[in-house]
């Protein structure tokens, strides 16, 4: 069986990302915005592919630089008061059409040099040397990022009040969690896809909720169980012939129903 | 010891959710050190009025001063000033934090060494040592009050508000926080809320009868008296063999 490097490198830099993520969203409730990630970025995606046709540039930085107003507007609602249920099903709403007007105008108008399943079903087995030092570095970024930010975002989720008196800028936060969730969903959708993306952010932080004794513990077993299922899920979808992001989504299951059976 | 002006002074508060109206033009002014006691039935407006105080919430009309300073809807302002212990219910218990970890991250932009030593002193001062380590879902409501308290006294502020500590809490576990709260009030100036006015009516220096709005004010020999009493509960209040009982 043979492992090239550069699949052991963006699914464990993807995992290590995912898996820092996730304690934050579970601390600040996220999760309906996290669910809803993978929508935008397929739509942010297709829209990068199209303006780096017609304008030049990368796509990738164009799926990132369009996909920001979309959480940033998300958020606002939130702000004014609308719903966090109402929000996200207007947010969704507009993305699922979006991404389906928009990936049908690609296929019918550009001969697609990526080919667009790799998005949906995500594909690590594609990645060049380019896409694992990029995701090594979003990795390293969003780890040195996420636990500077750790204490302040579990403050925040125990008591929003408390922390607003004790000097956190809680609706800066709010967007600054949004953004950095929009930008690494992003960037990394072509690695884990669109299917199975919301399961990356949101099932490590459910293992470590059941496990960890500590915030310390929280961060450290969630990022560990995610690159565990990602190698893992790597190693298995080469032996059985499958896709590998569908075992990392299984391994993740699989470690969640152990950890409800033995944590405390 | 906190020294300097410890004072909460309100000037024609109005506040209101839609056409429910929790003040109409209320002022009252009251200063420290002490334990003042926001005295009010269940569902009176005691935590709007605690969260109006903070900066959480914007009036309709007036202005809140803590230590003379305007710091009316701005949290950033009025936390330089006062602290905060939310009731149980506003705390999330089902995540991950231990006791200390709870209590350092009121310290925010402090070095970690500073946030542990002023964390664990903290815990000392309301005498949850053995809490350091222990998750908050495995916390009872009492311990879990220290660890707030705790929370709120890091922060070092002259001015702490209380919003009723003693919901939830067994008998004995209400005597002891209230023996505390009246220690702590020794240098600071605590603001505590409550249905019952049983726990600390000895230790308060002053009482607020509250109840969609300030009904009175004033020493608990002054303000515990049937008349007042019966402003804020209505017909709750009864002379049984002499003595005043709160059926809240």
């Amino acid at each position: 069986m043979y492992l090239d490097p550069r699949w052991v490198t963006v699914m464990v830099g993807s995992a290590a990302a995912f898996g820092a993520l996730s304690p934050l969203i579970h601390a600040r409730r996220f999760s309906f915005f996290a669910a809803s990630l993978p929508h935008s970025a397929l739509l942010s995606v297709a829209l990068g592919y199209v303006a780096s046709s017609t304008l030049g540039g990368h796509p990738a930085a164009w799926a990132i630089l369009v996909s920001l107003p979309f959480s940033s507007i998300l958020v606002h609602l939130i702000h004014r008061g609308v719903s966090e249920d109402n929000a996200t099903s207007v947010f969704v709403a507009f993305t699922v059409s979006g991404s389906v007007a928009v990936i049908h105008y690609v296929l019918t108008n550009y001969p697609a040099r990526v080919s667009l399943w790799s998005y949906i079903l995500g594909d690590p087995l594609l990645a060049s040397w380019e896409d694992a030092i990029l995701t090594a570095a979003i990795a390293s970024v969003t780890i040195f990022l996420s636990s500077k930010l750790l204490l302040k975002e579990m403050s925040i989720g125990l008591d929003s009040e408390f922390a607003a008196v004790s000097g956190i800028k809680v609706k800066f936060h709010n967007y600054l969690l949004a953004l950095m969730l929009t930008a690494v969903a992003v960037s990394l959708l072509r690695v884990v896809g669109f299917v199975v993306e919301h399961v990356a952010l949101l099932l490590p932080s459910a293992v470590a909720a059941q496990l960890a004794r500590s915030a310390r513990e929280f961060y450290i077993v969630s990022i560990l169980t995610s690159v565990l299922a990602s190698v893992g899920g790597l190693v298995l979808s080469v032996y059985l012939n499958v896709a590998p992001s569908a075992m990392l989504g299984f391994l993740l299951l699989l470690f969640y129903v152990v950890s409800l059976l033995t944590g405390g | 010891m906190h020294k300097g002006e410890q004072s909460i002074t309100v000037e024609n508060l109005t506040f209101a959710y839609g056409e429910d109206v929790i003040l109409s033009k209320n002022s009252f002014s009251v200063r420290g050190p002490g334990l003042i006691t926001l005295l009010g039935p269940n569902g009176s407006g005691k935590t709007t009025f605690f969260k109006l105080l903070i900066g959480i919430l914007k009036p309709l009309e007036g202005r809140v001063f803590l230590n003379g300073e305007d710091v009316t809807g701005d949290p950033f302002k009025a936390g330089v000033h006062a602290s905060y212990v939310p009731q149980l219910s506003a705390v999330r218990r089902d995540l991950p934090l231990t006791g200390l970890e709870a209590v350092e991250a009121a310290l925010q932009g402090k070095e970690r060494a500073e946030r542990r030593s002023r964390a664990l002193e903290a815990l000392r001062l309301v005498g949850a040592e053995d809490l350091v380590n222990r998750k908050l879902s495995a916390m009872s409501g009492g311990q879990l009050q220290r660890v707030l308290i705790a929370r709120a006294l890091v922060r070092d502020t002259p001015i702490v508000l209380m919003d009723e500590p003693f919901s939830g809490i067994d008998p004995r576990g209400r005597e002891n926080l209230a023996d505390l709260a009246s220690e702590l009030a020794n240098d600071r100036l605590i603001l505590l809320s409550t249905h019952d006015p049983v726990l600390t009516l000895n230790k308060s220096k002053t009482i607020v009868v509250f109840n969609r709005g300030v009904k009175a004010v004033g020493s608990p020999e002054d303000v515990y008296k049937l008349e007042l009493l019966k402003a804020a509960y209505g017909s709750g209040v009864l002379i049984i063999e002499k003595c005043l009982h709160v059926l809240s």
